[in-house]
């Protein structure tokens, strides 16, 4: 439920309000826009019903959110959810550009990648740590030392990190060395994970798990909204269809549906939704021309010596062939006067 | 197995080529690029080796195809076909698979005279080359609306005389593709018959151009099969068109495989249109599924038009208004244009010269 205040609302008015919402057990987000304060009642809303708010002085009215998902939804809140990623913003029309190796293999591969990938037009770097790997006999990380190569990219190339969590334990270790915390396909239902990384205060980029729909990846993300951290970006990364000449099968529709029903971020990951560098820049264009806010896109120096996902890495030049092509779409597209939105 | 000529072959060695060929029981289709000529060998190929060709005049080398795909594939034609719709007086000239997008609309079915031709002058006006509009409608229920049949052929033949644009139509049964020939400049097998081949047999018999829609069940590869069919007849315009695919994600009526697009262009030279009307279901997202399926290198469009999609009789909710297809159609230009492809129609030069990979 959301309780939308006049725009003359005092704040007294609202702290009323806001009183009110926890003396009923609930717990309230407020959000505080340009015109009017808005206040999000969280929490199982059965028991309440829209005359608990609307008599009390100051409240315009009360909407009901029908979807499941409440926080996430575009109901909740109109405008789009722009993330800070220490200096680099992510969602509300921009083009946010993630790249780098699946892994960190080694201090020499990250950091020539990440100097390839900043040389190219990168905001933020990847490269993963931890490696959730299906075989138990790949390589699984660097684990720590992973983490300080990373960190190290950071300060030598300017480009805030994500890097992925497994498990609960390592988000404080994880949050202390990462800009963003990625939720990996294999995690996104992985609920306990999700609370843990709804308590801290690092932005999250959230993957749609391979055999998920779209609103399961949404009742996933107010998981970690509801439990305090609103920095959240979506992912979507292909899925698992009958079609066995792709890894995966990008699911672009998903991008504009995801950005009607949410207000948060959506990001595009080509290089998973394919399984294919061949086709990794043809499908980062549609991602972009469909409407997404960012890519993360793998890129490896050697992709033939990577010692994970090197079908899908580019090699830096492609990249920022890459990079050139769908700046000219999303340029194209913004330039247009009252430019599309999905 | 292909026999490459060398590019100054003479007509005489290529022809001594074909009839060896003959001989042997295959059967022969002579690919003609723009360097050299190409037969390609199909049909009983058993015992036949490169061999058996490569020591004759004019003959460059001899390879062997390794997709199961043969006519379709790049490796027997490397340029991209270009498709020329027949000439129709009064008309422009249309290249498809050429450097120039093609836009398709109208229409799901032909519901009646006033309804296709509000429509057709419509998406004229936005930009369209070919109108679409179903005659004979393949329905899910046999109590839902089939199509006006002959008549709705006769009310697209109409459109075409007065607003300049050319036909696409679906055909369903063999017996029905002369009349839907003599009036259609394109013919379309739909999804669900991608895989009649009683009816890729007989359009692969005759002289019009075929879209060739993939099934809503079927891997790229089988949809590359089914153009099989029909190039093996004898029938080499031939364009196919993504159209979503069935999953598990039901917030949407079919997923757009946009991974096609490429990979399709990779493995064939066929050109490649793509359809996000039916590929989402939704209006609301299909402008931006046109943009993206641009983007990732579709050479065309086809896209459901309604003047009231709210009284539509069949695809209401995924069929536009004209004037958000008017837009539509100005967003696709400029993915297209940043990308260096011209909107056929849009102001851009006819192209009818051919384009690289």
């Amino acid at each position: 439920m959301i309780i939308i205040m006049k725009a003359t609302a005092s704040e007294d008015q609202v702290n009323n309000v806001i009183r009110r919402v926890q003396e009923l057990g609930f717990t309230p987000h407020v959000s505080r826009g340009v015109e009017r304060t808005i206040i999000g009642v969280v929490g199982d809303e059965r028991s309440l019903t829209r005359s608990n708010f609307e008599v009390l002085d100051g409240v315009e009215r009360v909407v009901r959110v029908l979807q499941p998902f409440k926080m996430a939804s575009r109901e909740w809140k109109q405008e789009d959810t722009v993330i800070h990623i220490n200096g680099v913003a992510l969602g509300g029309g921009g083009l946010t550009i993630i790249a780098g190796p699946c892994s960190v293999e080694s201090r020499s591969q990250l950091l020539e990648t990440a100097h390839a990938v900043k040389e190219a037009g990168a905001h933020m770097l990847r490269g993963g740590a931890y490696k959730p790997r299906t075989s138990p006999y790949s390589f699984q990380g660097l684990g720590l030392k992973g983490l300080e190569i990373l960190a190290e990219a950071r300060e030598i190339y300017g480009l805030p990190i994500v890097t992925e969590i497994m498990s609960p334990d390592l988000v404080s270790l994880v949050a202390e060395y990462a800009d963003m915390l990625q939720i990996g396909a294999r995690n996104m239902q992985n609920f306990a994970l999700l609370h843990a990384v709804g308590k801290v205060q690092r932005p999250v980029l959230l993957k749609r798990g391979m055999m998920s729909t779209i609103q399961e990846l949404l009742m996933s993300a107010e998981y970690i909204l509801s439990n305090g951290n609103m920095q959240v970006a979506l992912c979507e990364r292909g899925i698992r269809t009958f079609e066995q000449y792709t890894r995966n099968t990008t699911d672009i529709n998903a991008i504009p549906a995801l950005k009607q029903l949410t207000h948060l971020p959506v990001v595009g990951d080509p290089s998973h939704g394919t399984g294919k560098w061949e086709l990794v820049r043809p499908v980062a264009r549609a991602l972009v021309a469909a409407g997404a806010d960012g890519l993360i896109v793998e890129v490896h120096p050697q992709p033939e010596a990577a010692l994970s996902d090197g079908a899908q890495s580019l090699r830096p030049e492609n990249f920022a062939q890459l990079v050139r092509e769908v700046r000219a779409i999303w340029e194209a597209l913004r330039e247009m006067e009252g430019a599309p939105q999905p | 197995m292909i026999v490459v000529m060398q590019p100054r072959a003479t007509a005489a060695e290529i022809g001594a080529v074909i009839a060896r060929v003959q001989e042997l029981g295959a059967t022969p289709h002579t690919i003609h690029g723009r360097e050299r000529t190409v037969v390609a060998i199909v049909g009983s190929t058993d015992g036949l080796t490169p061999e058996l060709f490569e020591a004759m005049p004019g003959v460059e080398k001899v390879t062997t195809i390794s997709q199961p795909f043969k006519l379709a594939s790049r490796e027997s034609h490397p340029d991209d076909t270009v498709i020329h719709l027949d000439p129709r007086p009064g008309l422009p000239e249309v290249a498809i698979g050429g450097p120039a997008i093609v836009i398709m609309a109208g229409p799901c079915s032909v519901e009646s005279r006033s309804q296709l031709l509000e429509t057709a002058h419509a998406v004229k006006e936005a930009g369209a080359v070919i109108l679409r509009g179903g005659a004979f409608k393949p329905r899910t229920s046999p109590y839902s609306f089939q199509g006006l049949g002959i008549k709705g052929l006769e009310i697209l033949a109409e459109a075409r005389e007065l607003y300049g644009l050319y036909v696409i139509t679906e055909v369903m049964t063999p017996d029905a593709v002369p009349v839907v020939a003599e009036y259609a400049d394109i013919l379309q097998i739909g999804a669900r018959n991608m895989q009649n081949f009683g009816l890729l047999h007989v359009v692969g018999r005759i002289q019009r151009p075929v879209l060739l829609k993939r099934g809503m069940m079927s891997t790229i590869q089988e949809l590359l099969m089914s153009a099989e069919y029909i190039l093996a007849g004898g029938n080499y315009r031939v364009m196919v068109c993504e159209r979503g695919i069935r999953t598990f994600e039901k917030l949407t009526r079919n997923t757009f495989d946009l991974n096609a697009i490429p990979i399709i262009k990779q493995l064939s030279h066929l050109p490649v249109i793509a359809d996000p009307s039916h590929a989402t279901g939704r209006w609301d997202i299909v402008p931006a599924m046109s943009r993206a399926a641009i983007a990732a290198g579709a050479d065309g469009l086809i896209i459901e038009v309604h003047p009231r999609p709210e009284e539509a009789l069949s695809d209401g909710a995924q069929s536009l208004k004209p004037e958000r297809f008017f837009e539509l159609v100005q967003e696709v230009t400029r993915v297209a244009e940043a990308l260096g492809r011209p909107v056929l129609g849009r102001g851009g030069e006819n192209p009818t010269g051919e384009r690289n990979a």
